[in-house]
């Protein structure tokens, strides 16, 4: 059954598009990450124009991460202070990010610059998580994997550097009592990224957010969910008056399929150990990584590409 | 003085004249009659591209026959071209394509070379090499190289050819033609067709020479979702994006309270 997407402009079979979506949903409910990620090259793979496929995505996070942070919110896991902070970082470089975005496609140089930043990402993000899995793995067949993995989680020097930093605020949610410089940059990187590539971000706030601000987990998880959905709903917003890229009907596709992927993969979550669950997501990362990186070294199949005039992708 | 204002003005007749003989003019012609089995396509929830059948009526019996798809206004596209940056490939110029047809197909019973000269290929844009003929380029970032022309050329045909926006058929089997008379084939209109109107415009040559000539408009517009989704996108971005924004939400808080707990974040 085909779908014809308007704003793509093409029309392509609605399965396949439940399919990815599916597909990354499963992951997601499997390993408790967004997906934004791996949804963006994925799409471009199946030959959605990337900078629909980036808006689009956008768009989609806003659904996935609303009812996420609706029902963190209810709990009481919000810092809504820090959220705020973040949100304002958020805004300011989803704008840029968005302007950027513009500049590139002018350039014909879009798809090549989310490539980069997706395979320097990725690898960083995929090669760690590696790492880390593989020697919990090897550690817990010696059975002392709980002790090792409590160790870093103390204040870490990057904490006690950021505290001395000026414009100091009380986080009474976190229990915090720290400067508001590095939530708001981290939140402007993250809003970039966020319009750049289609990303929520949560892979990199949550560890950033626990690690160097020092949150407790559960609010460094309710308030990334609170920031997302405000972050990605300015870059969609913007995506749609800047570039007209957004398309409504993908990302509800993609919902659907990724809703449903999500409950299937909660599901076989419970069956699998943490660390077996992180050095498979890490495996996926990798070969992503290692396919986008071969797009950007070996000779391509087409030395000519349509830039956009505007919006459309075509 | 009079007699050199007499000369200059015969000298003036006859260049019109002789340019008027040279150049074809195919709504000059005896008119082919034709027909299209529709003339409206509407892009819907579930469109794939359309397929419409033609018929027509050659005006001189034997004649060859060649008939041409293309969109009413002409496109300007930018190409980029990709060239090696150190270890990396990314865009390192950009042309601009004017004169260059949307779309560009051709049916015609038998080779064109076959049908008609180089010459008149030209003048009527018939065939690939007309098309590239007319196509110009301007550099608009980067350094130009000699190569270019035939490299944008074979790119943008490639891009082309794999939307089936261009694509020649040279096969009698596909445009039929009855005791030589009546003649029917069909265009196959892909889903990278978009919005427009189009014209498909046929010729019947006897001996290489212009005999009939015939044209049918098909317009493709978005019909209900489609057409509201892409009028609102354009013309009214704020809104379509609060519009995204307000619906992704609701899906997200619904999607929460079907399957109980909150999303999969």
């Amino acid at each position: 059954m085909e779908i014809y997407l308007p704003i793509a402009g093409m029309s392509i079979n609605v399965f396949l598009i439940l399919g990815v979506g599916g597909g990354v949903g499963f992951l997601s409910g499997l390993f408790g990450v967004g997906g934004g990620f791996l949804l963006t090259p994925l799409m471009m793979m199946i030959g959605i124009p990337p900078a629909v496929a980036a808006a689009s995505d956008s768009n989609q996070i806003v659904a996935a991460a609303s009812s996420g942070a609706f029902a963190h919110w209810r709990l009481g896991n919000v810092d809504f202070k820090m959220g705020l902070v973040i949100l304002a970082g958020g805004i300011l470089g989803g704008t840029i990010g968005v302007q950027l975005v513009k500049i590139l496609r002018a350039m014909g140089n879009f798809e090549f610059v989310m490539t980069v930043t997706y395979v320097l990402m990725l690898g960083l993000v995929g090669g760690a998580m590696f790492v880390e899995s593989w020697r919990t793995i090897r550690r817990s067949k010696g059975a002392t994997a709980e002790a090792a993995m409590a160790a870093p989680v103390s204040e870490s020097g990057l904490t006690r550097l950021f505290n001395k930093l000026p414009l100091k605020m009380d986080f009474h949610r976190s229990g915090l009592n720290t400067s508001a410089i590095f939530p708001f940059t981290i939140g402007t990187i993250v809003g970039i990224m966020a319009a750049l590539l289609g990303v929520g971000g949560g892979f990199i706030m949550v560890p950033a957010m626990i690690y160097i601000i020092g949150m407790p987990t559960i609010a460094a998880i309710g308030t990334d969910l609170f920031q997302i959905v405000l972050t990605s709903a300015n870059v969609t917003l913007q995506q749609a008056i800047v570039n007209q890229t957004v398309d409504l009907l993908l990302a509800l596709v993609l919902l659907s399929g990724s809703t449903i992927g999500a409950q299937f993969g909660a599901v076989a979550g419970k069956r699998l150990k943490g660390e077996q669950i992180r050095i498979l997501l890490a495996i996926i990362v990798l070969a992503l990584t290692v396919k986008l990186f071969l797009d950007l070294v070996l000779t391509p199949s087409d030395l000519v590409s349509l830039a956009p005039a505007k919006g459309g992708g075509h | 003085m009079k007699r050199l204002l007499i000369l200059s003005l015969v000298c003036c007749l006859i260049c019109f004249w002789g340019a008027s003989a040279l150049a074809i003019t195919p709504e000059a012609q005896p008119k082919v009659i034709t027909s299209a089995s529709k003339n409206v396509v509407e892009i819907g929830l579930s469109y794939s591209g359309d397929k419409i059948f033609f018929f027509g009526v050659n005006p001189v019996p034997g004649s060859d026959v060649v008939i041409k798809l293309t969109a009413e206004k002409e496109e300007v596209v930018k190409l980029s071209v990709k060239g090696k940056v150190g270890p990396l490939w990314m865009t390192v110029k950009q042309y601009e394509v004017t004169n260059s047809p949307f779309i560009y197909k051709l049916h015609t019973n038998k080779p064109l070379d076959q049908i008609i000269s180089k010459e008149t290929a030209q003048e009527l844009e018939l065939g690939y090499s007309a098309v590239r003929g007319k196509m110009k380029l301007h550099l608009i970032r980067g350094e130009a190289a000699p190569g270019d022309e035939e490299t944008v050329w074979q790119g943008l045909l490639k891009i082309k050819e794999r939307a089936t926006l261009y694509n020649i058929v040279e096969d009698p089997a596909r445009l039929e033609i009855s005791e030589g008379k009546l003649f029917k084939h069909y265009f196959r209109f892909p889903p990278a067709a978009t919005e427009g109107r189009y014209q498909v415009e046929s010729f019947c040559f006897q001996k290489g020479q212009l005999v009939g000539y015939g044209k049918d408009i098909i317009e493709i517009k978005k019909v209900g979702l489609e057409h509201w989704l892409t009028q609102t996108s354009q013309n009214h971005p704020v809104l379509f994006g609060i519009m995204a924004v307000i619906i992704a939400v609701g899906a997200g808080l619904l999607v929460g309270v079907l399957f109980g707990k909150g999303g999969h974040h």
